[in-house]
This record gives C-alpha cells, structure tokens and sequence, in this order.
C-alpha cells in the first residue's frame, strides 16, 4: 500500500491535531456575544448578570480590550487614489465599541468553567442597542442619502482605484467596429473551511510568553498582526499550528477570538479555550467574493480586440478585512487582460462599506472573477456580432512568440502557450462531437450547452520579497526542514520534502518536515496563499538542499581525504571511497550550543508568475424542473512544472467543484430591509455535495515551465475556480441562449433557471 | 445528571453525564478521541459520523444519555492494529483527502456505504455521501476512494 | 442547548405519566430534529423523555391488507423492511429519501410524524395512504390527524404508537429536494389505494402536507400522467421563501406528481 501523502496516515486514523483538539490542564471555556442587529449604536452593555452566573470567570467587553492598549485590526491597502486620498477606514475594535455594523459582529466574550455554562451566560448580557437603519448591498449604500456604516466614512466609499490608460481606452472605444457591455456579479459566498475557527491560549507569566493555537495559513502575517493589533512583540507569541481544515484564504491572518482568549488567559492566569461552531464561521470568518464587474471591449471590423474597460464595484462588508481591498484593485487588476492582445485597458473599482460581515481573500481573490468576466464577455461579443467563439478566442490569443509579453498596464506574463493549450483542450473535450451529444440531449427533452474559458491567473508573488527555509541536522541523521508557510490541505509535507529529498537523492523517509515549531529558527518567508508554496518554498527547499550539499562537500571531502569530492544520490566520492550524507552527518558531533555542522538555511525570492488554462464544461438542463447538471468537464492547466500531479490534480477538483458550488447555490443572502442574514447555516447556503459534478472529469496538464523560478512552477489552488466560473456560466448560457435567455447571473438555481425559462417562453409566445 | 456506560473501541467506559451533553462532546471533550470532528450545528456535514451498534450515526444529534449500553467504533477504533481499514487505506491510495478535517466521518460514511452494498455505483456513492460534506476534494477522489475500497475489501 | 433533566421511559404508560407529572417535557424519539432544534436553543424543555427505547413501538407488521410500523421504528428498518418493499414499495422507497444514512439510522417515523414539519416526507405516505395513526388514546385517521404547519390533532400527552398503513394496489413518490438542506421542496405522494385515488403534497403547503384533490379526481378517470395535463397547484396556497417562489413550488408539486404517476404507469 502506498499512501499519497506523508500526512494521511495521521488523518485517516483520527490523529490529526486540529485547533479544537488541544486542550491544556485547567483550562477554561469562551463564548462570543455576537450583534444581533446589522447597524446599531450600542448605548449600555450590563454583564452584571453574566458576571455572576455559575462557573462564569470573565466577560470582557470593549472596555477590556482598550484598557489592554489593543488597536484596530488591520485591513486596507497603502496606495492613494487618483485624488491623493488613501482608503478611508473605520477603526475596526476586537470587540464592538460604540456601534455594531454587522449581524454576527463580536460584542462581548465570556469565560467559564465550561463551554455550557460559558454559552448559558451569553444570554445574560444585556445590550441596550439602538437599532438603526442598515446597508446590505453595494447600490444601496452608495445610493444618495444612504445610511452611514460608519459616521466618519460619508457616502461609505472607501476607496476609487483606477489602473490603466482611460484615454487610450476611450480612444480605442472611439474607432471601434463593434462594442459589447456585459455586468456580471461574483456574488458574496461564505468560505465555509469545513473546521470551524477555535484557539487555544495559555500564558505563561514568568516567561512572559503566550502560546496560542489557531488554524492559520501564514504564521508571519499571523503573527505580525498579534503584534501590530495587541502591542506585544510578535516574538513572545509562540504560534502551533499543526492541522489546518481548509484556509481558502480567509484563514491568514487572526480573528478577534484569538486576542481575547489571550488577553483572558493572561488575566485569569488559565488557558482559555473557544471552540467556534458553523454559526460562528458563517457570521464571523470573512467572507469572499461580493463584486460586480461590468465590461466593455472594443473590437475592429475583423474581431481583433482593440480595448477592455472595466467598471467594478465591491462590497467590503463593514470594515477593511485584511485581504478585502487587494481583491477589487491589484487583483483584479493585474489579469484584466486575461490571455488576450489587448492594446488598452482601463479599470475603476469602487469600493464601499456595507453593513455585512468583512470580506477578505477567497479561493482566487479577484482573478476568478475577472476571468469569469473576461470570458463571459468574450462569448457575449461573439455573439452579439456574429463572431464564432472559437476563432475569436484564436484571433487575439497572445502568441508564444511574444513571451516574455508585456500587457498594456504593465505586467509581463513570462511564458505561456494559449493557442495550444485552448487547442488541447477543445481535443479533449470533444469538442467536435458537441453537436452530436446536443441532440442526443435535446431527444430526451434536456437543453444542452458547451462553454469554455480561457483564463489566466497571477500567482505565486507573497507579501515578503522572500522565502527562507532552515535544515536541522541530528545526530541520527534525520534531517528536519522547516518553512513558515502553513499548510491546509495542500499536502506541503509530501511536496516540499519531495523536493528537498530528491534534489538531494535520498530517500524522503530520512527527511522530516515540520512548520511553525517554535522550538526552532524564525524564518522569514510567506504564508499559504496565492497558489504559491509550490513555487515559493519549493524553490527555497530546493535551494536549501543544494546549499545543504556546498555545505558538506569540504566536510566531506576532509573524511574521506581528498579534494576531488563528487555528491550523487546522497554519497559523496573521492579518493576511490565513499561516505554517505547520513553517515557524515552521525559522524559530526555538533557545536558547543547543539547546532550540527551541517545545519543550513537558504532563501529564494520567486517572483509573481502566470498559471493559464483552458476549463471546458457540458452541462444539460431539465427545463421542467430548472435542475442543471454538469455531464462533462474538461482540465486542461498550464501550471509550469507539476511537482505532486497527484495531489495537484486533487487540487484542481477542489477549485473547480468550489466553482460548482458558486455557479449553482452558493450565495450570502442579506435581508435588504433588516441586514438580517438569511443563508447563515447549512440548511440555507446551498454546499456542493458529491454528485454536483457528476459527470466525466478529464484533466491534462499542458505545462510551459516558467524560468522565474527554480521549480519551473506556476502554481495551483486557485486556478480551479478560475477555470470553471467562465466554463460553467458559458455552458449555461450556451444551453439556454436557444431558448431566448440574454443573461444569468450566479447562482443558477434551479429556481432562478426555472424562471428565466418560463420569462424567455413568456415573451416569446 | 445521568449514569451511562458504553464499549468504545472495545473499552468499557461508565461515567455520569448532564442531561444536555451530546454524544460528539463526550467523546471528543472527556475521551479526547479528538479524531471524531465537529463541522456544524445543524446535523448537515457529517464529520462527527460514528457507528453505534452497527450503524453510522451523527454523533452531533444525540445525546449521549442516549449511547447508554451502545457499542461505539470512532475513526480511531477502525484500524486493526498497525493494519489499516480498506477504507482508510483506499482514501491514501486515492488522494481521497486533503485537509483531513472531514475525513474521519467520510471514511465512517463509506464503510457503512460498503456494509450495506458491497458492489456501489457512482450513484450509490453519491447517495451514500449525501449526510457528508468536503470543501477540499470536489467529492472526485472520495468517490474513487469508495470504488477502490470496495475492491481491496473482496480481494 | 438549555438545561434539561434527561429521562428515559421504559413504556408508553411511563411515558405518558412522565408527561403528565412535567408540563414543560418534551419527548425524544429518534432526535434527528429535535437535537438540533435543542442546539439551536429554540427548545427549552425542562425535562427530555427518551422513548426510543420502547420495545412496544417497534416494529412492523405485515398482517393482511395493512402494513403497521412502530412509532420508533426507524428509517432505515422501513427502507430495508422485505416485508415493505413487498408490500408497499413506495413507502419504502419514500424512506430511502428522507435525510442521509447516518439520519435514517436514527429518525423515527413516530417522531416525524408527530412534528409535522411541512418538509418532512413521511406525512405525504400517511396522508396519502389514508393510514391510521395509533396513538396511547385513540385511532386517528390521516384525514383528521394533520392540521396545519408544526400542528397536529395530537393532544397535549397522547403519544403515536404506531402507524397502520393499508396496502394500495400502486403507489409512488417523488421529491424535489432542497438544494442546501435536502428536505422536500416539493413531494408527490401518488396512491391508487383501490378505493381511489389520493395524492398527498409535502414541501410546499404553506398549512404542511394537503391532498391534490383535482389530481386525484382526474387520476380516478384515467389514471395517466396525461390526465394530469391542464391542472395545478394553486400557487397561493403555497411557501414561499428564499430558494423558492409559491410558483415554483406548485410547479414542482405538479411535476413531482406527474413523475410518480409515470413511475406507476411505466
């Protein structure tokens, strides 16, 4: 039996060890108070009656979290507008201060001697709020007259950010042949890792020291934020973080629970521990998605594009989360090109405070969605001029020939063939024989339809200008290599140990891996996120092997006594006798302070790189009931070097069933009159389960290795969701478009594709 | 409170529990048999799948006054030994899994899939795995994970 | 969840006089709703009363013409049952639809019956079927047992014993379900019971399970998929809410009808 990856064996036999899964002696229970209301001020919190319940310890309020000095959590970007205005943000308390501006919003945390007692006690604080009126969606609270999410923030624009040429664009629109607008909305969705957040925190007052454990893809910025938001230095937090259910990207940085079960564990001089549940994750982890893109693109007589503009507006939720405003500007920004010659491009996103729950980074982040844009624009063009999809997608590909290509608003994509990939793709699919199964559907009274997406993502570039990762030697030979990317899912521990050990010839068994332990070097280096450990850290343990091998050559080459030492597949040669890596490193005693001789660090530096695709899907509807059904779907990825094809092609399903999920019932439904939530459980926000992709999945990999980097690696995670919003969407429009539907919009429910049916049928007749 | 006393992983235990305890926090809070998970509040994601007196059951929606008697197999209990369950051992072989937070009420799932219909189809599978939800996998490699368990356990 | 002092009955004598001593208990059967409902502190019982246990109720009995289940007999023992499935299919398939396995292995047909969530499955058999529901006081026929959303003809203290349901000459079910929680949106419970015909509407009714009388008087002229052409559900007698309109809804259990009739024809 061969096990995929170095972590299974631990997590099908239940021995993972999940944040909620840590307790310590004698420690106590928290439960969160959460708003409510989506908007009110809050007059009085009485915690009197909280404070004396049974085995209740503590209930802090904001008053506790100003009286430890904590700040604003962190969220926005640096750069300033066209104006020279920066983002406007509110100050965004741990605990809400005078206002609540969501449902779900933290307001008090208790501490008990029990989970049940912690949650009973809950119910004893008594809030006098005043409601007032509430914002959900973007049109509303930018609307004249609106009501404030903040008072400070007027209008609740945060931020107009522009990227590009406006005056070439316009230009470009003016000579233009033919012109097509299309609004397509990404809509808000709930991350929804299947581990709900909890942490753990226990402080010990003679080190002066906090050990906290909390699900997180990126100890740095993890603890950077510890740091910038409680005061302390981020080096008295020891940070464990071994399993990790599902990131996504909401899961980078801490959550106000992580702060007040510190503070608390500090006061009461206990380890407290809070255990989030579903409700919690719907409510509280930062949301994704929330935009609406509106896209413009000029064409000349022949079909070749002469110009995009892009209008977009983003809901951020009720404060700056810390991802929240890169998604609407860099990054979607940066592809807004997508694989095409381009000659103008032009992008204004609006971004505005709503009184919803903060969104942040989810599976993409942007570059779904403005490729999901790109390609329902592109299909809308052809069709709306009587372009064939295929060709035109031929007519204005980027050639291979003109890599490296620099886009009109600056980034340079470094390698890519998409002629090819789209070519391998269509082969794949069928592509042909579609007309054929079209009609076997249509037999059987289902309407069928083909889409595909060409998309193209930027990954891999990090938050630091570098990735450091450290080798520890021991005395048995067993090497330890470490990173401060966290993992989630993502299998590191097979891949960069693959890398590590094969770059070095030995076998993986010699060689451990281990992140976050705080027992060793602090490193500098990126979380998880971007689709960018395989070319991040891959190439920093691939650097670190080679630098492991440089170290130990002279050391080497004094046992064995000669200067002319050769390295392969872990032994060292010369003078007609050998020594292998592992019986060097036995026979090196370490230093006086424990380090062994051979203990390493490297660092590399792995710049953004541009992992494209082609996704094509086939999905058939029972027009009776508006239930659509993938029947086929078709992968074909360039992701540069595939370093685990197994476990990146597990990533693959992952994104684009994650797509499924948003094509066909994800959605974050608020009640515009009351802000109330109204899809805040399972039982309301429709989860993709098996079956939501029935039918065949075929994927190829089609890779043009990247040189920007040492693995040759584009990176995968995210590109699944990119691939298959424009797939699915363009399938669906292709099966219904017959039928007299102009547009859809996600999610496609069977009810909504009931109805626009039904509409286009009323209409026709 | 309420004496109950149960076999878990073939270990007899006898302890009083409040009225309100549900089984899932018994298990994970006073065992520590942490493999079993929580997912949800709502019965819906399945993580917390265990079987009792033979058959797969949501240890979240019950109490565990009500396990009084039962005999329990968690995730940790399914391996003989150092020998893996086919299931275990298929969701490796199959990539079947990627966080891992699922997984112990997916594997849990499928042998009580495979117990009832040792020949699934794809659509058996499906049904099988309608109590269980993943936000990692896409269900693709579950499913072949299922599939392939069903033949190491004829073999 | 509240605190509340977990009983266990070991009869439905003790049951009752448990339920008659606490005005605030409540009783558990299978759980599958009430747990969670308890967890969502919508419940706040003083006292919890397992009845599951009761070796009276459960069971099936297969004893001419009728099929009688145990209130606690659960829904995987009904989807399984040779007996059943020999002797109405369509209710044992209907079994098969309700929730999840890990659900089926714990959900009653007493506890689902007993609720009456206009979602649950099981009431279209009942009502369908034209059973009995039997209870510690009395026999109460289908057509008088369901009277609105939640609500019931059972009195404060009365406790489903079992559910005698007649044998039809052919039946179906179909259900549309809900894409997030897997409920009923709409199920179709068709009957040819011999004496006529019935079919029962679950998921939609905005007063719970209702007979489609138009259908059934056109399935009792010809019993095809075809009579049912021209009729529908009035929409205004239906849910609406978020993941569907009243519209939608009586569409649905219009189509969901005409596809257990045509599972019936063939």
């Amino acid at each position: 039996m061969q096990p995929s990856r170095r972590e299974d064996l631990r997590l099908i036999q239940g021995q993972g060890r999940y944040a909620a899964d840590w307790n310590l002696p004698g420690q106590l229970y928290a439960a969160v108070l959460r708003s409510p209301h989506a908007a009110a001020r809050i007059r009085a919190i009485d915690t009197a009656a909280a404070l004396a319940a049974p085995g209740v310890k503590a209930v802090l309020t904001c008053a506790d979290v100003e009286r430890a000095g904590y700040k604003s959590i962190a969220g926005g970007i640096a750069t300033k507008d066209r104006s020279g205005q920066p983002m406007k943000k509110p100050f965004y308390p741990v605990l809400a201060r005078d206002h609540v501006a969501h449902v779900g919003q933290a307001v008090a945390f208790v501490v008990a001697d029990s989970t049940l007692a912690a949650q009973d006690a809950v119910e004893l604080i008594a809030v006098d709020y005043e409601e007032l009126t509430s914002v959900v969606t973007f049109a509303d609270a930018v609307a004249p007259g609106a009501p404030r999410v903040h008072d400070e923030i007027e209008g609740n624009v945060a931020f107009v950010h522009e990227h590009g040429d406006a005056a070439a664009t316009d230009a470009a629109f003016a000579r233009a042949r033919h012109v097509t607008k299309l609004t397509v909305d990404s809509q808000r969705l709930v991350c929804n890792p299947m581990e709900p957040r909890a942490c753990l925190a226990s402080y010990d007052a003679a080190a002066g020291r906090f050990t906290l454990h909390a699900p997180s893809q990126g100890l740095i910025g993890a603890r950077s934020h510890i740091e910038q938001i409680t005061g302390l230095s981020a080096k008295s937090v020891d940070l464990i973080v071994e399993d990790v259910g599902g990131s996504f990207g909401i899961r980078g940085t801490p959550y106000p629970e992580y702060f007040l079960a510190m503070l608390a564990a500090k006061e009461l001089g206990r380890p407290v521990k809070w255990v989030g549940s579903r409700a919690d994750t719907f409510l509280s982890d930062y949301h994704g998605r929330a935009l609406s893109l509106t896209g413009e693109v000029a064409l000349d007589e022949a079909g070749n594009f002469l110009a995009f503009r892009w209008s977009d507006t983003i809901d951020l939720g009720a404060y700056a989360g810390p991802f929240g405003a890169f998604i609407g500007t860099q990054n979607i920004s940066i592809t807004s090109h997508g694989v095409y010659k381009v000659p103008a491009v032009h992008v204004r996103s609006v971004l505005a405070y709503t009184n919803t729950t903060p969104i942040s980074a989810y599976r993409g982040a942007g570059r779904p969605d403005i490729a999901y844009a790109i390609e329902r624009l592109v299909d809308q063009a052809a069709h709306e001029h009587g372009f064939d999809p295929v060709a035109l997608r031929q007519r204005n590909f980027i050639a291979p020939a003109q890599m490296p290509y620099k886009t009109a608003t600056g980034p340079i994509y470094d390698s890519g063939d998409f002629p090819a990939v789209f070519a391998h793709a269509l082969a794949a699919a069928d592509h042909a024989g579609f007309s054929g199964r079209r009609a076997q559907s249509a037999a059987r009274g289902r309407l069928r339809g083909i889409g595909f997406a060409s998309y193209l993502e930027a990954a891999a570039a990090g938050v630091f200008n570098k990735d450091q990762t450290a080798a520890r030697v021991g005395s048995d030979g067993v090497i330890t290599i470490h990173c401060m990317a966290g993992g989630s899912g993502q299998g590191h521990e097979t891949t960069f140990v693959g890398v590590f050990a094969a770059t070095l010839g030995v076998p993986a068994a010699t060689v451990q891996y281990r992140a976050s332990d705080p027992a060793y070097d602090r490193l500098v280096g990126n979380g998880t996120g971007g689709s960018r450990t395989a070319a991040g850290q891959g190439s920093a343990f691939k650097a670190l092997a080679l630098a492991l091998i440089e170290k130990a050559t002279p050391l080497a080459a004094a046992r064995l006594g000669t200067e002319a030492v050769t390295y392969a597949a872990g032994t060292f040669s010369g003078g007609g006798r050998s020594i292998t890596l592992t019986e060097l490193a036995r026979a090196l005693p370490p230093d006086a302070d424990g380090n062994h001789p051979l203990d390493c660090n490297a660092e590399t530096s792995s710049p953004a790189t541009y992992p494209n695709g082609c996704h094509v899907a086939e999905v058939e509807i029972d027009p009776e009931t508006g239930v659509a059904e993938v029947v086929r779907y078709t992968a074909v990825d360039d992701l540069g070097n595939v370093l685990q094809p197994v476990l990146v092609e597990g990533q693959v399903h992952g994104g684009v069933v994650q797509g499924v999920g948003q094509v066909f019932g994800e959605h974050a439904v608020y009640d515009r009159e009351s802000g109330q939530f109204l899809t805040a459980s399972f039982m309301d926000y429709p989860m993709p389960r098996a079956g939501w992709l029935k039918g065949s999945f075929t994927r190829e990999s089609h890779p043009v290795p990247t040189a920007t980097n040492l693995m040759g690696a584009k990176g995968v995670g995210e590109s699944g969701c990119s691939g298959s919003l424009p797939a699915l969407m363009n399938a669906l429009m292709d099966a219904v478009r017959p039928a007299g539907v102009a547009d859809l919009q996600m999610p496609v429910t069977p009810g909504v594709l009931w109805r626009t049916l039904n509409d286009a049928a009323r209409k026709a007749a | 409170m309420t004496k109950i006393s149960f076999t878990i992983n073939g270990k007899q235990v006898s302890t009083d529990v409040e009225g309100r305890t549900l089984l899932v926090d018994l298990i994970r809070d006073e065992l520590r048999l942490t493999g079993t998970h929580v997912g949800c509040d709502t019965s819906q994601c399945g993580c917390c799948t265990i079987e009792l007196n033979g058959d797969m059951v949501k240890s979240c929606a019950m109490l565990a006054a009500q396990a009084d008697g039962a005999t329990i197999t968690t995730i940790e209990g399914l391996a003989k030994g150092d020998v893996l369950h086919p299931v275990q051992q298929a969701f490796t072989e199959c990539h079947g899994l990627q966080c891992g937070f699922c997984t112990p009420g997916m594997i849990m799932a499928s042998v009580g899939i495979l117990k009832a219909n040792p020949n699934p189809s794809d659509d058996d599978i499906v049904k099988g795995l309608e109590g269980n939800l993943c936000r990692c996998t896409g269900y693709v490699n579950i499913i072949k994970s299922v599939k392939r368990a069903a033949e190491l356990m004829k073999a | 969840m509240y605190a509340f002092e977990y009983l266990r009955a070991g009869s439905v004598a003790e049951a009752g006089a448990l339920l008659a001593k606490n005005p605030e208990a409540k009783l558990l059967a299978g759980g599958q709703t009430f747990i969670p409902t308890l967890k969502a502190r919508l419940a706040q019982p003083s006292h919890v009363i397992d009845i599951g246990r009761i070796a009276e109720l459960r069971g099936i009995t297969v004893s001419g013409a009728t099929v009688t289940i145990g209130a606690m007999t659960r829904h995987a023992e009904v989807a399984a049952s040779a007996e059943v499935r020999a002797a109405i299919p369509a209710l044992a398939a209907l079994a098969l639809e309700i929730g999840d396995q890990q659900v089926r292995n714990r959900g009653t047909l007493g506890g689902s019956v007993a609720n009456n969530d206009p979602a649950a499955d099981y009431p279209s058999a009942v009502l369908g079927l034209n059973a009995t529901v039997i209870t510690s006081r009395r026999e109460i026929a289908a057509d008088d047992y369901f009277q609105g959303m939640f609500s019931t003809a059972l009195e404060d203290g009365e406790i489903i014993k079992a559910i005698r349901f007649p044998c039809p000459k052919r039946a179906a079910y179909c259900k549309f379900h809900h894409p997030a929680s897997g409920y009923a949106m709409a199920g179709a419970f068709v009957a040819d019971t011999g004496a006529g015909v019935r079919v029962a509407i679950t998921g939609a009714g905005a007063s719970g399970v209702f007979r489609w009388k138009a259908a059934e008087t056109a399935l009792a002229k010809s019993f095809s998929a075809a009579a049912l052409d021209g009729l529908a559900v009035d929409e205004g007698t239906c849910i609406a809410d978020l993941h569907a309109g009243a519209d939608y809804r009586a569409h649905l259990a219009g189509v969901m009808t005409r596809r257990a009739v045509q599972k019936i024809t063939g």
